[in-house]
């Protein structure tokens, strides 16, 4: 039957009456970037989210709250994304894609899609980031790590994403991320953080890989050996072997698992050393 | 359904289809310059400027142009001369088979506005996602640097 008809939705409300009225032949626009691409056959309408006041970046509760709607460039471009982690996710987003994609693309869409090569969904489990999305008049939400534990992708044919949440952390993250040129999608990324206590030891340490060729994971066994530890390039010798030895790495056509699970220790110990080195910059390591 | 926008400053009230890209709303109302590579956002060849800003034509439905700005190549030599920056390209040797030359003129543009006075490195970051299967990149690096260059000597604003 094909497309019949694009609907800009005002508000989360009435894009979620539109998206239950097409009873599962409905699909919600962003970007557009993936969707254009992805459309299932029996898609008759789109409903396109980003009339719908889904578009801002905001510091609230110590948390930096950034719209579904959002588009990676005005995330990127934003003061308090700026402020947030030492400008951390700018870091990031200057990876992600190209200039005109990061301007239709947005943070919801990439949340939604999840594509297992991508960077942001390692990024958004190694911060913890909270999901938050409408669904049957209440509001529901998750850390992305949890809702990428569920059958997710059905939840968005009858929900609305509304923001995502970045929790404040006192301590510094770096991302590193190989791909074949500058505009090519990933053969591996990283993302990870630490913090310091007060005698400059680890009191905690996040660690993501990502594009394994799998979706981002963490990778809770070398956290645990880094908390109690003082930084130091012996520390990272011994996480590099640790993350080679502890990642799920496979194969896929862009890269070998056993290519993969080399790089993967030298990823994960250039973004450790990078964020303890972040932190010895701003004089609290 | 009908959409009104603003197509090189001439506005526009258009039959779409509700699926419609618009790359191929803009090739229907003569704008030529927008090429269709990939046909999946790789490339750059289709890039426009969405109210100033490049994107993907042949990611973008038509109907989000909807009380917005689009400027293709045809936008930026209205009256048939050239603009600097193609003149640029045209100077350095940046352009073989001409197939990606829009979208990286267009690219340039959108960049070279926010930054006058870039390095080589910053250029090739601009034009990371446009991609020439001809010349490589030397020469359009140089083209975009002369234009840069142009722009500062009030050439062109």
């Amino acid at each position: 039957m094909g497309i019949q008809r694009y609907h800009f939705a005002r508000d989360v409300e009435e894009a979620l009456s539109l998206l239950a009225a097409y009873e599962g032949r409905g699909a919600l626009v962003a970007g557009g970037v993936d969707v254009m691409l992805s459309l299932p056959p029996e898609t008759e309408g789109l409903i396109d989210v980003t009339t719908a006041g889904l578009s801002y970046v905001e510091e609230r509760k110590g948390e930096l709250r950034v719209g579904a709607a959002t588009t990676l460039a005005r995330l990127q471009g934003a003061s308090e994304t700026g402020r947030y982690l030492g400008g951390f996710l700018r870091e990031v987003l200057r990876l992600v894609a190209n200039p005109a994609l990061r301007n239709m693309a947005t943070l919801g869409g990439a949340l939604v899609s999840a594509h297992s090569w991508a960077d942001i969904p390692t990024v958004l489990i190694a911060l913890g980031a909270v999901a938050v999305w409408r669904e049957d008049g209440k509001e529901e939400r998750a850390t992305v790590e949890e809702l990428y534990a569920r059958p997710f992708r059905g939840i968005f044919r009858r929900a609305v994403l509304t923001e995502i949440r970045f929790p404040h952390w006192d301590g510094a993250f770096a991302f590193e991320k190989i791909s074949r040129n500058a505009g090519d999608i990933a053969l591996l990324n990283a993302a990870c953080g630490l913090g310091l206590d007060d005698e400059g030891r680890i009191a905690w340490a996040r660690v993501a890989l990502g594009a394994t060729p799998r979706r981002g994971q963490r990778l809770p066994g070398i956290e645990e050996m880094l908390v109690g530890e003082t930084p130091s390039e012996a520390l990272w010798e011994r996480v590099q072997r640790e993350a080679e030895a502890q990642a799920q790495v496979g194969d896929d056509m862009r890269a070998s698992a056993g290519w993969r699970r080399a790089v993967a220790g030298v990823l994960v110990r250039r973004a450790l050393s990078r964020a303890a080195g972040k932190l010895r910059e701003r004089g609290t390591g | 359904m009908k959409i009104y926008f603003e197509l090189n400053g001439e506005p526009q009230y258009v039959e779409i289809e509700p699926g419609e890209r618009l790359l191929d709303l803009l090739r229907r109302l003569g704008a030529k310059s927008v090429k269709e590579g990939c046909g999946t956002g790789e490339c750059g060849s289709c890039t426009v400027l969405l109210d100033g800003r490049p994107v993907r034509s042949c990611l973008t439905f038509a109907a989000k142009a909807n009380g917005h700005r689009v400027t293709t190549l045809e936008g930026l030599a209205p009256d048939g001369e050239m603009h600097p920056i193609q003149r640029a390209f045209l100077e350095t040797g940046a352009v073989q088979c001409g197939f990606c030359t829009p979208g990286f003129v267009l690219t340039a543009y959108a960049f070279l506005r926010e930054n006058p006075d870039p390095t080589p490195e910053e250029v090739r970051e601009a034009l990371v996602g446009n991609l020439c299967r001809c010349t490589g990149y030397v020469k359009i690096v140089e083209a975009v640097l002369l234009a840069a260059q142009w722009k500062r000597e009030g050439v062109w604003s």
